[in-house]
């Protein structure tokens, strides 16, 4: 069966999303537009499923989500370089330009836990900590592949969260202006992992037990 | 029919009445903006159009190799793929959603050189990162917002390798700056002849 782009796109929305009837349902979503076919007729089938459980019960506890992986992409880096170096890269056959593109995805990842924090402290929540973290790596191209698995889960794991804001227009931009920067870097380490840095027209999503089961090995305590 | 000025019209015309930013970030809030996810999905479409376009011409210039190796004009070609595709799709949700997709325009894009065309590519994918991350608040319905959230994710990577390119930085800050459609309007807009 020929597939197009369109419902490859509907493929995504339709797994990755597995919640989505759930939530529309709860916020008393009957609209028309629920009834557009190519939109939802997919996700009727599933009528009779047992809907899951909507994964965050607040704003705040979907930036902790967030932060929860901030911290862990912060840690890899700050981490990571600081053991490796720069000789370490280089050793490689990098240019010297790709260390210090590295340690300025490093301080991005910082700059989003101390801003995620901020905002989870201001909203009157309570900002998750850094855990303890081990990675597995034993070289710089160990560190890469390492590096490429957690910025192309992040981007997803940003994508599959973005609906649980869509009541919080500031939020939602704000993790938006996240996200596009999280594909950025995962872009660069694909370059420099040999491989294509943008291999599709639509980026996968993940949904957030999907994230956890990839994130969750490399978390210690 | 439809044309990209009446797009950009209509675009300007819902947050003509937007409000001062209310974020102590400065993102940009509106009171009134789009009015429907089609107008936003529309706005969305008037930006991948052009993109589309622009990338039918990557043949024409010899935009040699890349610091890793790979062939450019190769690449050109698979990022103009997906912003074809993305054309497809966002016509196709439209259209199901009982709207009317906005159509391809003429553009000058002023390219002359191999240089122009990569300095041009760069100005689009980076605007086309800006407007989705504006315009992401808008949008009303889950599924679309992830849709949305699946394409600008993929902009942004033709971004980043489009600034190495041109020797800019793949990720020149912490945080995307979004843009209002004002702004895309002023980035962009430029390039539609009618």
């Amino acid at each position: 069966m020929k597939i197009t782009t369109a419902d490859q796109m509907l493929h995504e929305l339709t797994t990755a999303t597995m919640n989505r009837r759930r939530m529309l349902i709860n916020a008393g979503i009957a609209s028309a537009a629920l009834a557009a076919p190519i939109t939802f007729g997919k996700v009727s089938a599933q009528m009779d499923a047992t809907p899951d459980d909507v994964p965050f019960e607040s704003p705040v506890d979907v930036l902790n989500y967030a932060l929860t992986l901030e911290h862990l992409e912060a840690a890899f880096y700050r981490d990571g370089l600081a053991s490796i170096g720069r000789e370490g890269i280089t050793t490689w056959g990098y240019q010297d330009t790709v260390f210090d593109n590295l340690v300025a995805i490093g301080e991005h990842e910082a700059e989003h836990v101390a801003v995620l924090t901020q905002v989870i402290t201001d909203l009157g929540g309570m900002p998750v900590e850094e855990a303890m973290y081990d990675f597995g790596y034993e070289d710089a191209v160990g560190f890469l592949q390492v590096a490429q698995a957690l910025e192309d889960t992040g981007v997803a794991a940003y994508q599959g969260a973005a609906q649980y804001l869509i009541d919080s227009d500031e939020l939602l931009t704000a993790a938006l202006t996240i996200h596009g920067v999280e594909a950025r870097h995962a872009a660069y380490i694909a370059l420099l992992n040999g491989a294509v840095p943008f291999p599709a027209a639509v980026n996968p999503t993940l949904t957030p037990a999907e994230v956890l089961e990839i994130a969750t090995p490399f978390i210690v305590s | 029919m439809k044309n990209y000025h009446d797009a950009f019209a209509r675009t300007l015309d819902t947050v003509r009445t937007q409000s001062a930013a209310i974020s102590d970030r400065s993102l940009p809030m509106y009171q009134v903006a789009f009015e429907t996810d089609i107008d936003v999905l529309n706005y969305a479409l008037t930006l991948e159009h052009l993109e589309a376009a622009f990338y039918e011409a990557s043949g024409e210039y010899d935009l040699g190799t890349d610091g890793f190796g790979n062939n450019i004009n190769e690449w050109m070609g698979v990022v103009g793929q997906h912003e074809a595709d993305h054309v497809t799709t966002l016509t196709q949700v439209i259209t199901d959603l009982g709207g009317m997709p906005v159509e391809r325009a003429n553009y000058d894009f002023g390219v002359t050189d191999a240089a122009s065309f990569l300095a041009t590519a760069m100005v689009l994918e980076n605007v086309g990162v800006a407007a989705y991350d504006g315009a992401g608040q808008f949008i009303q319905n889950t599924d679309l917002l992830t849709a949305a959230g699946s394409i600008v994710a993929v902009e942004a990577r033709h971004a980043a390798y489009l600034n190495l390119l041109n020797l800019e930085s793949p990720f020149p800050a912490a945080f995307e700056t979004p843009m209002t459609p004002d702004e895309v309007l002023g980035a962009a807009g430029g390039f539609i002849t009618d």
